[in-house]
């Protein structure tokens, strides 16, 4: 049960009006809607920084679907984890990125453990950050990809936080999913 | 926002205003609770609701603002004003920046009240006082016990007193009803200029929705005004109505109040998606 008001098409705001033309927006704009002059700035946010960008959906997905695994976020899991399947990751890489196997054996590559270091060390630790973390991730990420991945999980970090602390409810499709992948 | 976007928001809504795109008006909501507890009122209040008050900062930082911006005027209504024991100073403080239009049940002027509601005789002030019939007793049902004697007890005090006032009829009926014409007379009685009785219809929102009251309004029939309250700003002064206990937000266009510059560009940019002409269809006002 959301802790906020979930406004609908009949109670949005004149000004939030145009996000739910389409049908029900989710639970994120529904709440965020109560503010609507943040709806429009935190969605231009939002959707750049999550979608596929110049350094492309898997490696996104790395990003919201380890960020949301840190910081516990159940919301972000569950929805993150279908769309990280409907992308491609397999079972297994998306069960390393939840924590539920050791990450060596969700990923292979050198390369992609390297990303999802530097992911590890911005979303679940406080504090400066290693040199060697950064020195492996640049090792093969170029500056611009570590950019992108950076403002990927703070927007991830922002959206865990939301959902977590208004208890926004997850959508009975993701569950239904995620009980047949199962990974519930 | 910085210096630079207030300088461009300033131009810009002086341009509408000007223009026509957005009427001049800024109204405040001062507060939300009432001494009265009227059967088509827009937004719930008695004297048990919520107060949800504007401070008297934020309605002097609201007029200067409204002036700075372009606005040309400006409007205070609740919830009764006068339940705020310094709105006639603030009010005064107001009107050195806009003139204004400050609308009240007229149910409180009496004693020290009056006195102090006398210190607005003020060529930019106008009181505006609701009567909703010639009958007493078709007035006060609507309005509460004893209603109609103290507005006519009221009005001529006030007017003695200097003050400028206005009468606002709220009606059911068509606005253009013979049934209106003793009311007419009797505010003519009075001497308040005809230009100064506004018939007005009851707009189904809030309590009047409740009920079954008036007349059913979507935003592009209640004048574009920008309407400043304690819970946000709204499009039009009937926009932030309550309906069994809980705010209507289907009219909100920004919780941020001040600076003045953010509601202001978020209600004309509302009004910019808005079919042309296709406001006060209704008479609302």
């Amino acid at each position: 049960m959301s802790r906020v008001e979930l406004l609908d098409a009949a109670t949005a705001p004149l000004t939030a009006q145009q996000y739910f033309a389409g049908g029900d927006p989710g639970p994120i704009v529904a709440a965020l809607a109560t503010v609507p002059e943040l709806l429009g700035p935190a969605l231009g946010f939002i959707g750049p920084a999550l979608s596929a960008g110049a350094i492309g959906v898997r490696a996104k997905e790395f990003a919201i679907l380890r960020t949301s695994a840190l910081q516990g976020c159940t919301y972000c899991i569950h929805a993150h984890t279908t769309v990280s399947l409907d992308v491609g990751l397999s079972p297994d890489e998306v069960r390393a990125l939840r924590g539920e196997l050791p990450l060596e054996e969700g990923f292979p590559s050198v390369k992609e453990r390297a990303l999802i270091g530097w992911i590890d060390a911005l979303a679940g630790a406080t504090g400066p950050i290693p040199d060697d973390v950064w020195t492996e991730a640049r090792a093969h990420w170029g500056e611009h990809d570590l950019v992108e991945i950076s403002v990927t999980v703070g927007a991830t970090m922002f959206l865990n936080r939301f959902v977590t602390g208004f208890q926004l409810p997850t959508s009975s499709d993701v569950l239904e999913r995620l009980t047949a992948e199962g990974m519930s | 926002m910085t210096d630079t976007d207030t300088q461009v928001a300033q131009g810009r809504i002086a341009d509408a205003v000007r223009d026509g795109v957005l009427p001049g008006r800024v109204w405040l909501y001062s507060n939300y609770h009432c001494n009265l507890a009227c059967s088509y009122c827009l937004t719930e209040s008695s004297p048990r609701s919520d107060r949800r008050e504007l401070t008297a900062e934020q309605m002097i930082a609201v007029a200067e603002q409204s002036k700075d911006l372009g606005f040309t005027a400006l409007g205070i209504t609740g919830g009764e004003p006068f339940l705020l024991p310094w709105l006639p100073e603030a009010v005064l403080e107001m009107v050195k920046f806009l003139p204004l239009v400050l609308l009240n049940n007229g149910t409180l002027f009496v004693g020290d009240r009056l006195e102090r509601a006398a210190k607005l005789a003020h060529p930019d002030i106008a009181l505006q006082i609701s009567l909703d019939s010639h009958l007493s007793d078709i007035n006060d049902m609507a309005r509460g016990p004893e209603n109609f004697a103290k507005v006519v007890a009221s009005v001529p005090r006030l007017i003695e007193s200097g003050v400028r006032v206005r009468i606002a009829t709220t009606t059911g009926g068509p606005l253009d009803s013979a049934h209106l014409d003793p009311l007419k007379a009797l505010v003519a009685s009075w001497g308040v200029p005809a230009e100064d009785h506004l018939v007005r219809p009851i707009v189904r929102r809030g309590r009047a929705d409740e009920l079954g009251l008036g007349v059913q309004a979507i935003a592009r029939d209640i004048p574009s005004e920008l309407c400043i309250t304690a819970d946000g700003a709204f499009w039009g002064s009937f926009g932030p109505t309550v309906s069994n206990g809980r705010l209507d937000t289907d009219l909100l266009l920004t919780r941020t109040i001040l600076p003045l510059s953010v509601p202001a560009n978020a209600l004309l940019a509302a009004v910019s998606g808005m079919p042309e002409g296709a406001d006060a269809a209704l008479g609302i006002r």
